[in-house]
């Protein structure tokens, strides 16, 4: 651990954010604005790492105030002359109007920390942290404990159905927003487990342009859940990639194991064409012209039912239409919560 | 991705009926609270229509503006006798606002049109507006419902959206049609510019908006109203305005 960044008690010097007249105004005295406008103060415990997202580490921290345990990621967000910057300004704030919806994990606060150099002593730029609700299991944890351990057993079909279920509304809500989530997977699927409910987390920022291959500290991103267009260098993919993971998720569920677990590009695109036959034109128009196609052999495909046997004939129809090959024919999130799968479900309840 | 006011969800667009509903039901997040309001608002809003005029900046910048300044200020009691810090306040809304909107509006400039604070100041009001109004940045304005009522009522012509646009801009001076719901202002402003430019169509507009299960009908007859006298009021002005112009031409042309 880097010490000067992360000394164990980390302090944040932060601008009270709900404030009372007396504890913002009186800080301003008079005009000029001084320069410690900001109270330090510790306001967070770090308690340990629990990942590394995407795009930055995530911490568990404890508000000392309230002792409310948090997720706290540090993004690389800094101020400049112009103050807040246009893209911080945009993205966070369409972070904070998703997690508005209970499928995704919900954005407590967002604190601004001046960090001080413990060498130099000097000021750098305040960086932006985010405080997100903290949640201790995840859906890969989860199946594991299914798939180890001393008792060995599948997933209660009511679950996967369940799950599967509030991952799609999740899902639609983030499309609904013109947002797409990219890096789908059961490591990002945080787990309420007492009420059973099913979050999405790690809506990255400046998710604008591509899919990341390494994460900013390289370490390799999985391709398990990377859509097929996306393998193949396609540059113009929409929602339907999404839609790809989540179905390679649905079938995880259902196996105990994942669907398609590559360790190259290449090595992923084979295990998908082994099960669901090499795609053709006739099948997905335009699919020899992206970038990285090549002559690969000619697989037939393989009854995708026979991959996740415990499954009925209603999920294996619509995990079909999530794996369909053409981006444009994969049913869509908002589609998938319709469909007969999802007859025997509740839905009052979501 | 760039904030678009008439498009506060930033659809895809086969989306777009999923979120209407879910616009109507987070639109009082994005609201002031009623009775909030006083000298200082009249004194924010001449200033950030002057800074609008000497940058020449979208009227949507403006609105944005005015919308952070009053939720900003309906959250915080600010003491009086302080015009700078209400002047301080107006610049950080105006930066934040041309921010969202992706239009450039450097600190330079806004520190030339009279809002003299340094770089530091406006960036730390920022981050304190930021606070108070939670990042919830993307305002749900009246722009979004019109379009909405408009394509509900299936009336073609553009120059309805833009006397409902002009009627909604003026509002938002209004302190009285502060405390009505955007999705109220946005049918109320439809209405009555139906009334003025499409007289056949006005009914259409008027049972087609009444039929939407997320309009109060009795709080928007008083928006209407409320409207009706606003709208009145600037005629008057205007008429006084071309009397005394007319008067000027008539002796005028007696002269000759």
């Amino acid at each position: 651990m880097r010490s000067e960044n992360y000394p164990l008690h980390f302090s944040l010097f932060i601008y009270p954010t709900l404030f009372t007249p007396f504890s913002f105004f009186s800080l301003i005295p008079s005009y000029p604005i001084r320069h410690s406008i900001s109270i330090p103060m510790e306001k967070y415990e770090k308690l340990e790492k629990v990942g590394e997202g995407t795009y930055g580490k995530v911490y568990k921290a404890k508000e000392i105030s309230t002792g409310q345990i948090v997720a706290l990621k540090k993004t690389r967000l800094e101020m400049d002359e112009e103050g807040v910057p246009p893209t911080a300004l945009r993205e966070v704030s369409l972070l904070q109007m998703l997690s508005q919806s209970l499928y995704i994990v919900r954005l407590l606060n967002v604190e601004h920390v001046d960090k001080t150099s413990k060498t130099t002593g000097s000021h750098t730029k305040p960086l932006l942290y985010l405080v997100f609700e903290y949640l201790d299991t995840d859906l890969k944890k989860f199946i594991d404990t299914f798939r180890k351990g001393v008792n060995p057993r599948p997933l209660p079909n009511s679950l996967v159905q369940s799950f599967l279920f509030q991952l799609c509304k999740g899902v639609a809500h983030c499309h609904s927003h013109g947002v797409l989530h990219r890096d789908l997977k059961p490591q990002n699927l945080l787990l309420d487990q007492p009420k059973g409910i099913l979050k999405i987390a790690d809506l990255g920022l400046g998710r604008a342009f591509t899919v990341p291959l390494k994460s900013y500290t390289h370490e390799i991103v999985t391709l398990w859940y990377r859509a097929p267009e996306v393998l193949l260098g396609s540059t113009t993919y929409s929602t339907g990639v999404d839609i790809w993971s989540v179905g390679c998720i649905f079938a995880e569920m259902v196996r105990r194991q994942a669907l398609f677990p590559g360790d190259s590009e290449f090595q992923q695109l084979l295990n998908i064409f082994k099960l669901l036959g090499t795609p053709t034109e006739e099948q997905w128009p335009g699919v020899s012209s992206l970038r990285d196609w090549h002559v690969y052999p000619r697989w037939e495909p393989q009854n995708l039912a026979r991959a996740v046997p415990s499954l009925g004939p209603d999920g294996v129809d619509l995990l079909s239409k999530m794996l369909k090959y053409n981006p444009a024919e994969r049913i869509s999130a908002k589609a998938a919560l319709d469909h007969p799968y999802f007859d025997s479900l509740d839905k009052s309840q979501y | 991705m760039e904030f678009d006011l008439e498009d506060p969800l930033a659809n895809f667009k086969e989306q777009q009926n999923y979120t209407i509903s879910e616009l109507f039901a987070s639109e009082t997040n994005h609201m002031p609270s009623p009775n909030c309001f006083n000298s200082t608002h009249c004194e924010a809003i001449s200033l950030i229509f002057q800074v609008q005029l000497s940058c020449n900046l979208e009227p949507f910048v403006a609105y944005l503006a005015i919308n952070y300044f009053n939720r900003f200020m309906s959250r915080q009691e600010i003491p009086q006798g302080k015009p700078w810090l209400i002047r301080l306040i107006v610049t950080s809304c105006l930066s934040l606002a041309s921010k969202m909107n992706s239009t450039h509006l450097s600190f330079s400039n806004l520190q030339r049109e009279g809002c003299k604070f340094d770089g530091e100041s406006i960036q730390k009001m920022e981050l304190v507006i930021l606070g108070a109004l939670d990042w919830r940045m993307r305002s749900i304005t009246p722009f979004p419902f019109l379009h909405f009522f408009i394509s509900l009522a299936e009336i073609k012509d553009q120059s309805l959206k833009e006397r409902a646009s002009e009627i909604i801009f003026n509002a938002h001076n209004e302190i009285k049609l502060l405390e009505y719901k955007p999705s109220t202002v946005a049918a109320a402003s439809l209405i009555y510019a139906s009334y003025e430019l499409f007289p056949q169509q006005y009914s259409i507009m008027r049972d087609t908006i009444t039929a939407c299960k997320h309009i109060d009908q009795e709080t928007l007859e008083k928006c209407v109203d409320l409207m009706q006298e606003m709208e009145r009021n600037e005629v008057k002005g205007l008429m006084k305005d071309r009397r005394f112009l007319s008067n000027e031409t008539s002796t005028k042309r007696q002269r000759i």
